[in-house]
């Protein structure tokens, strides 16, 4: 389960990030895309991908699983060896696009920013120039962030477009230009849902920035709108809550506690904000003076988790309530609870703060969430219920605790990356080993086969037929082509032309076979005459031939001997970079260890301060209800003592004694 | 007066909710990013202090080592490993996928098994989107060799599906790749396997 909270988390934060940086390039298979992933909640627009290099391809495997760092490890390699030369710029947007959701925002930045020269097309500036602004937007640089917003030319492509509003509006409101902020949100077009539910957080973040500015009834209209959206699903319903808290609290800051209770009514009965709200009604109807009314929130309130600052609150307020109902007993016994309620949990409080001490923070923490992924928009999803974090809800909702929590879990996730590949390096230790082996067994074969290899009586013999088709062709010597079985012919015919010359030349016989002699040498010569040029063309072309045949031996000899001598240079290449990587990793890890460890300690610090000061609330609490109190023992006191004589205070019966201002705290 | 001395309490409450994105993040999960991490804090000023921000840097800096130390491990381990010369690989591909569902992947070369690969929910969904899995690298020496390819799955019809590819494969002196493209035939509402050599 944890790890679909999560899947849904980084498909919904991560999605438009990178959404245009692989898209926008196509944007009718874009369409065609969306229409095929329709259950996924914000599809990854442009995700078709034509991809040109396969490695490219390699990388959005990792990407879309959102393998953050497995794809950025396979990216850089893949750039570094030339292997995504069809996708250079968009790479170089995914590339930056992953610093980013690493947390890398200088490197995410620098890449950005390189690519706002003029040689970059319109729309791939663009894109660098909204990339940058949620750089500098994260980074808190709110005027340039708003600077790099304005940069942008035109559209942008498909999700980032109303995306570009919600973040202009958000930068706005940072900026105190509230006015500037809902022009922006209403240039907003949202995409489906999940569009909608963007354009109400950007609202109601508005309207609670315009509440601290005072500007209640501006404010007002935002919150009642985002107060009443529909609620598909848990996190609208949640959203909508806050809204109606925030403006009922807004209106009872207004003293205007009709209006209030009207919101917070509705807010749902159980959900993360029942306790404020029904703290908040709680008062709406004191306002009024409504008192037994006001009792009804807060005694439901007190049944439930002391954790929050809103139930610890009732046990002030009932007593309170009680107190003007002129029930003095009632409200002595509860604020008694509420002191010895209160003391209990500021011991509770004493026990995580030394949980804390002792180290365990992080370790409770992170040890709960089970995603294996480093990334910035990684966040904790379920507190585990330990000593250390129980207190911490609200300390953990805060950016900067956020932040370093982060820092501190991929830190963590880096030393077991690295710890893995220490285990590598020893495989690659082995393997060069292996390489130094293989070479020493095989070169002395190798150098046999060279050996028995005469290049140069080749080349020799390659040049004598060179010589001899010359000299045949330059005399014209047709029996020199010719075939090894007519040039035996040939020499039978001389040698018995040699024997018939020393024969009796007047034997007719002797005669005869000269003729015969004659007629033979005759045809071997028309032969030879007739099949001359073809003959010549031949052998020239296999000389030819043998020529191209001799020079690539010659060339991969050269190659066998250059690689010969290579080879163990390269080996001890490889050698050189093993060597030097186990002291990096190990050097890396000592780091990584001593930074997540001060991270640790100053998470925890921050935590401790935290406890601290709900410890002094608890306290505050805790004094102000001993002030009730003795007020009230103070009063029954006087009021007894007025009376005349009989019981004394400590034994006044609960209730029934008329204090008007019985509850009042000093 | 009791109920002057909790207002301010009741206030700070208000304050607390006022951090609306800070909230946020605890309360949905599912919120953009301008809600969450993203969004500078609302009421706190400047989230980091310097102790946070010199710390933030230096994990930055940290970070940015391991990843380039990373790339470099990983380009290190395929030159050591799988020299270019003798390097092959096999990379699994899909479009539309309306008609396949992959469950698996089983390689042989020259009759050995390289590779078995089962396809996990989420790595079939990233090859849908167009990721392109690098199935098996390994060495070849240069001449011919035979490649088996094995897919298994759910074919049309939600039936199990069962379809193997040889292909006959020139290793040359440079790296070979080979893409193996399950791609849909609409004409036939059957899936069919494409075999694409890259150089």
């Amino acid at each position: 389960m944890p790890r679909r909270r999560n899947t849904l988390l980084v498909a919904a934060v991560a999605t438009p990030l990178f959404a245009v940086v692989l898209g926008g390039l196509l944007p009718n298979e874009a369409a065609a895309q969306r229409k095929v992933k329709v259950e996924q909640p914000r599809p990854l627009v442009g995700t078709p991908q034509v991809v040109r290099d396969l490695h490219w391809g390699d990388v959005l495997f990792y990407f879309y699983q959102d393998d953050w760092l497995q794809a950025l490890t396979r990216l850089g390699a893949s750039q570094d060896l030339d292997r995504v030369t069809h996708h250079g710029t968009e790479a170089e947007l995914l590339k930056g696009g992953l610093y980013l959701s690493l947390g890398q925002h200088e490197e995410a930045g620098r890449i950005f920013k390189a690519l706002l020269n003029d040689n970059v097309p319109l729309d791939v500036r663009n894109r660098a120039w909204f990339y940058l602004a949620k750089v500098w937007y994260q980074r808190n640089y709110l005027d340039d962030a708003a600077t790099a917003l304005a940069s942008i030319k035109g559209a942008l492509p498909g999700d980032l477009e109303p995306e570009r509003h919600l973040l202009e509006a958000q930068v706005l409101m940072y900026l105190n230009r509230f006015d500037e902020a809902i022009r922006a949100l209403e240039r907003w077009q949202p995409v489906g849902d999940h569009g909608d539910i963007w354009s109400s957080y950007a609202r109601f973040n508005i309207g609670v920035a315009m509440v601290r500015q005072e500007k209640v009834e501006e404010a007002a209209e935002l919150l009642n709108e985002v107060g009443q959206i529909a609620a598909p699903n848990e996190e609208a319903a949640a959203l909508r809550d806050k809204a109606n808290l925030a403006l009922g609290f807004a209106w009872l800051k207004a003293n205007r506690p009709d209006d209030a209770k009207k919101v917070l009514q509705r807010v749902r009965l159980e959900g993360p904000l029942s306790n404020k709200a029904l703290l908040a009604v709680g008062w709406a109807d004191s306002a009024e003076k409504r008192y037994t009314k006001a009792l009804a929130p807060w005694l439901e309130l007190r049944d439930r988790n002391m954790l929050d600052s809103a139930v610890q609150e009732s046990y002030l307020a009932i007593p309170y309530a009680y107190a003007q109902l002129a029930a003095n007993g009632q409200a002595a016994e509860q604020y008694v609870t509420a002191v010895e309620a209160f003391a209990a949990e500021s011991t509770r409080i004493d026990q995580s703060i030394e949980a804390i001490r002792n180290g365990g923070l992080l370790e409770a923490i992170v040890d709960n969430d089970k995603a294996n992924q480093v990334g910035w928009y990684w966040q904790l999803q379920n507190l585990p219920d330990a000593p250390e974090t129980r207190y911490l809800y609200h300390l953990m909702a805060t950016h900067e605790f956020q932040e370093g929590l982060k820092n501190y879990r991929d830190l963590r996730l880096m030393q077991r990356n690295l710890a893995a590949w220490s285990l590598s390096v020893q495989a690659f230790n082995d393997m060069v080993d292996t390489r130094r082996r293989a070479f020493d067994q095989r070169q002395p074969g190798l150098q046999s086969t060279l050996d028995a290899v005469d290049l140069d009586a080749m080349e020799a013999h390659k040049n004598e037929l060179e010589s001899r088709l010359g000299e045949a062709e330059r005399d014209n010597d047709v029996a020199a082509l010719a075939t090894s079985r007519e040039q035996e012919q040939w020499s039978k015919v001389e040698q018995i032309e040699k024997l018939l010359a020393n024969a009796d030349q007047s034997d007719p016989m002797v005669q005869e076979q000269r003729e015969k002699a004659r007629l033979i040498r005759g045809t071997l010569m028309w032969n030879f005459n007739a099949s001359y040029k073809a003959r010549l063309w031949r052998a020239r072309k296999e000389v030819r031939e043998l020529d191209v045949a001799y020079k690539e031996a010659r060339r991969r000899w050269v190659l066998v001997g250059r690689a010969r001598e290579d080879y163990p240079a390269r080996t001890e290449e490889f050698a050189r970079r093993v060597t030097t990587l186990q002291p990096r990793i190990d050097g890396l890890s000592a780091r990584l260890e001593a930074t997540g460890q001060a991270q640790n300690r100053y998470l925890a610090q921050v935590a401790i301060k935290e406890l601290q000061n709900q410890q002094q609330r608890l306290a505050a609490y805790s004094l102000q209800a001993r002030f009730a109190l003795a007020s009230i023992y103070d009063k029954a006191a006087t009021s007894a003592s007025g009376k005349s004589e009989e019981k004394a205070p400590d034994n006044a019966p609960p209730g029934g004694q008329s204090s008007g201002d019985a509850g009042g705290a000093p | 007066m009791l109920r002057q001395s909790l207002y301010p309490v009741m206030l700070s409450l208000l304050a607390l909710l006022a951090v609306g994105n800070a909230v946020a993040q605890n309360t949905a999960p599912s919120l953009p990013p301008e809600m969450t991490a993203s969004a500078p804090p609302a009421n706190a000023g400047p989230a980091a202090s310097d102790e946070f921000k010199s710390l933030d840097e230096e994990v930055q800096g940290l970070k940015k080592e391991v990843l380039d130390l990373n790339r470099e491990l990983f380009v290190l381990e395929e030159e050591l490993l799988f020299p270019a010369n003798t390097q092959v690989a096999v990379f699994v591909s899909m479009d539309v996928g309306e008609f396949f569902a992959l469950d698996s992947v089983t390689l042989k070369f020259d009759d050995k098994e390289v590779a078995n690969y089962l396809y996990t929910e989420r790595e079939a969904q990233a090859l849908l989107k167009g990721g392109v899995h690098r199935v098996f690298i390994g060495n070849l020496k240069a001449g011919e060799h035979e490649l088996v390819a094995l897919f298994t799955g759910q074919g049309p019809n939600t039936r199990d599906y069962r379809r193997g590819a040889t292909i006959k494969v020139e290793k040359g002196v440079g790296a070979k790749y080979i893409e193996l493209k399950i791609s849909d035939k609409a004409v036939k509402s059957q899936p069919e396997f494409i075999v694409k050599e890259w150089e």
